[in-house]
Order: C-alpha cells, then structure tokens, then sequence
C-alpha cells in the first residue's frame, strides 16, 4: 500500500502538492523544492506535460521524488499516448514503485507550445481507470495475462465550479465505478460552494482533496476568473489580495490560502496545494492553516 | 452531404502548368448543392481558365454524384470528342469524385477543390461538420449527438473539466458535447445512460486506409421465406 493510501486509510488529513518537471535535464531546482516540501506533505503530484506543454517526464520525475524519499503521484493524461504507450507506462512506474496514479483525460494539444501536435485520446480518463483495474487484475487490455501483477493506488480530478456541475458529477461517478479511490480537485475558493458540491457527491464515499491555489496577485485571481474553467475567485478575495502593497502579497496569499483550508477541512479528507512555482510558502501556509 | 471549398486560382492553376487543354467536369450533388462545382461554378472556372490562357476544351456537370463510376463514365463517353481533344481534367467534385474521373481517362487529372468534412446542411451557405466516418457509430449511447466528430478530444464517456457555461474548452464558441448529451438524455428520461461506462472505441473499424472493394449485403428479393 502506499504511504498516501496508507494516510488516508488511516482517516489522516493528508496533504498533497504538485512539482512539474523542467523543459531540460536539469533537475537541480526541481529537486530542492521537492526537498523543501519532503517533511510538510503526504505525497507530490509530478505533472504529466502539463498544460501540453512539453516537459521531461512525469514517471522519471517520480522515480526521482522517490530516491529522494518524496513519495509521487505519478499524473499520466491520455493526450500523447494510445492503450499501447499507457499500460506500458503504467507497468514502467509499478516496476519502479510508483503505485499513485492520477488519471487524467489531459488538456487539449492547441493549448500548449506544439499545437500541431497530432492528439491521440485513444482512452479517457474513466477507460485509463478501467485499465489501472485491469492491469491490476493481472491482464491487459487484450485479456493477456501479465507476468507479474502491479499494484497501484488510482486517483482522478474533478472540476467542484464546472458549469453545469450535473455532467461532472456523472462522470465523477463513472470514475469512482472504474476504480478511483481519491479525487483531487481544481482550485475552490468559494467554501460554501464547495460545500454544496461536497454534499452532492457524499453518496459517492470517497475521499476528496480540496485544490488549493496560493492567489499571487488580483491580476492572477482576474485571468483565472476568465481563462481557467470552473474557477471563480470572489471578489472579495480580489479585493483583499490587491489591497496590499507587492511585498507583503506572499504573507497575504498563505493567510487566504489558510483560511481557505482552515473553511473547508471539515469538508473534505485532504489539500491539495498547486503551487505554481510558490513552493516555499507551502510550510508557512500548513503552519497557519494548523495542518504542521 | 460532403464540403468541399475551392482552391486558390493559383493553386489551380499551378496544377495544371504544362497542360494547354483544359476539360472539366462538377458534379451535380454535393458540389451544386453547396456551390463550389454545380453548373455556375463549372462555367465560371472555364472562364477564368481561359482568360488565363488555357483552352477550354468542354465542360459537363455529372447528373448523379461524380463519384459514381457508372454514370460518369457514360457522360465522359457521351462528351468523348472534347474529352478528347484535352491534355488535362479538372475536376470540380469530392475527392472521391476527382479519383472517379481519374480511372477512367488516361491524361492528368486534378482536383479544383479540397474536400472538407461531412456535414448537416442548415441552409444553403450554413452547414456543420455532423460525421468523422469512423466504422463504428455510438450515437445508440450518446441520443443521436457525436463526440468522436464534436468533442475535439473525442472523449466516449462525459466531458473533460473544461468546459464552462456549458462550452468547449478548446473554442468557447463551439457547445460542449457531452454537456449536450447529458441535457438531451436528461430531456429524454434518459439520464441513466450516462452512467454507462463505454470502452475504448475500436479503431480498427475506422477506414484507414482507404476501405478496398466493399460489396454490399443487399437483401435477395424475393427470397426464402
């Protein structure tokens, strides 16, 4: 079992947060943060070419984490590989340990720096869980059977602001049936939102970890507003983060972003940190937040 | 109904460097419905060649679909003498229909337009790409709305996180389709469709290559009861 299966078995409000690789092979920086969140957090999400954006990999990445004593959450979206490429990378990260999956449908090609990439989307995100299961089981895809079973402990994401909300919590529910035993969601910043998603999806029983993204500044809370899809930063939040002069923006950011996770701990099983380069206010942020 | 656009004249016109006797041929479905090869735009192409210096050695638009073998070539055999007298075809037809015409002379045929999509037609100027022509039709599961044609990551079981206010995340123009799905099933009683959890679309039934010689299973008339 892996320790954040083992965390959240145990009814432990786990922390998680979120590295991406570099564009390159130098993973200096890359593994300093991971040194700076190792004794704060459950386990890191490693992105997988996040935002299409091309990266070195997720799963050497997370082998990396786990040389390091940081355990991973190896993401791996269905956007650059067939079945082919994604069981076999699925059995890459269980040979080399890595048993946290995040599976991920992906964004689009267009939206990233090779957008005349070809799109493949040959699984999605509830038939990557499916076959998380199957390999699981012991086969393949095609029903062959495996030399060796790998383990693993798959997770999925879920949009808590997605407009209409009715189609995300259905496919929610078609993950949860396909095996996801953990959701991570895109970032709240409206409690009481949240909580009436909460509510929605109780009947599901499985556990939740809130996203959680540090606002920077109001002009970063004002392009999410337009540009990421179901993220809505009121605004008093805007106001609140604009109202202070750019040095004391970061103290301000961990004291929204505590009060955020302090509002909806009792809502949900875990947080999940996106730190968008912002990795060394993570300590701070679980300190206020009452989480250390 | 097939799209089709014409091509840039230079293009064309490229095409058909070397080549002095020009004889074209639209057809009369699609491309006359749609306007790009029907009976206007064939003359019009035979003016603008020969106001290029080309000879126009005839022009036809097909009856039926250019890309019908049968009648086709009745009509080129019809028109035989100016098919003829020309070094080169232009066709004014689907891919399909410029293939057609191909097999059946023995000079350089090219095509005058590109092939688009397979479409619903909303009127004479608007239409919308409807079928990607992939072997393996799930509208039954989806009430009768395509993703593998309008979801850009042909998602087969509900939307990405990334539609807002109902629209696709790639074009904020364009109607999410699993948010469609979802609101028609819903409208149709139909809500626990949804939650069926479709595999991994068989792409081996997507003709690619080219599907070679299929026959019809046509039903014997009269037959054994």
């Amino acid at each position: 079992m892996s320790r954040l299966a083992q965390a959240l078995a145990e009814g432990k409000f786990v922390v998680t947060a979120e590295l991406g690789p570099p564009k390159g092979v130098d993973v200096t920086h890359l593994l300093e943060m991971a040194a700076l969140l190792r004794d704060h957090v459950d386990a890191v999400n490693v992105t997988d070419q996040q935002s299409s954006v091309m990266t070195l990999g997720s799963l050497a990445v997370c082998h990396l984490l786990r040389e390091h004593d940081v355990e991973p959450v190896f993401q791996i979206t269905c956007r650059d590989r067939n079945r082919i490429a994604l069981q076999s990378d699925l059995l890459s990260a269980a040979a080399l340990g890595v048993e946290n999956v995040l599976c991920l449908t992906g964004d689009y090609v267009t939206l990233g720096d090779h957008p005349q990439a070809k799109p493949v989307f040959d699984l999605d995100s509830v038939t990557l869980l499916q076959t998380v299961a199957a390999l699981q089981d012991g086969h393949d895809l095609a029903g062959k059977p495996l030399q060796g079973t790998p383990t693993f402990f798959p997770g999925a994401v879920v949009n808590p602001g997605a407009k209409p909300l009715g189609p995300q919590i259905a496919k929610m529910e078609k993950k949860v049936e396909a095996g996801a035993k953990f959701f991570q969601t895109q970032a709240v910043y409206d409690p009481s939102q949240f909580e009436r998603f909460v509510r929605q999806v109780e009947y599901l029983k499985v556990p939740i970890l809130v996203g959680i993204i540090l606002l920077k500044s109001a002009a970063m809370a004002r392009f999410m507003n337009s540009n990421v899809a179901g993220v809505t930063v009121p605004d008093e939040l805007i106001e609140e983060i604009g109202s202070v002069p750019m040095p004391e923006r970061p103290a301000k950011a961990v004291q929204i972003g505590a009060r955020l996770i302090r509002q909806m701990r009792g809502m949900c099983q875990g947080v999940h940190i996106m730190t968008l380069g912002w990795e060394r206010h993570v300590p701070p942020l679980l300190a206020e937040a009452g989480l250390e | 109904m097939v799209i089709t656009e014409q091509k840039e004249f230079e293009e064309i016109l490229a095409s058909l460097a070397g080549n002095e006797r020009i004889y074209l041929i639209g057809c009369g479905v699609c491309a006359t419905t749609w306007g790009t090869g029907g009976e206007k735009e064939t003359r019009q192409m035979a003016q603008d060649l020969t106001q290029a210096g080309k000879e126009c050695t005839g022009w036809v638009v097909t009856e039926e679909a250019a890309c019908d073998v049968r009648t086709t070539r009745l009509l080129l055999r019809r028109d035989q003498d100016r098919v003829k007298r020309a070094d080169a075809l232009l066709v004014l037809a689907c891919g399909a229909g410029v293939q057609t015409v191909a097999e059946l002379v023995d000079v350089p045929v090219y095509p005058a337009l590109n092939t688009l999509f397979l479409a619903r037609l909303q009127s004479l100027s608007l239409c919308d790409e409807r079928c990607r022509l992939c072997g393996d039709c799930i509208l039954a599961q989806t009430s009768a709305i395509c993703p593998v044609t309008l979801c850009p990551k042909g998602l087969m079981n509900g939307p990405c996180g990334g539609y807002e206010d109902g629209k696709c995340e790639v074009d904020r123009e364009r109607d999410c389709a699993w948010v469609a799905i979802y609101e028609r099933m819903e409208a149709l009683g139909q809500r626990e469709r949804f939650s069926v959890i479709h595999s991994p679309k068989n792409w081996r039934a997507a003709s690619h290559p080219g599907a070679v010689n299929k026959r019809a299973e046509k039903a014997a008339v009269g037959g054994e009861r």
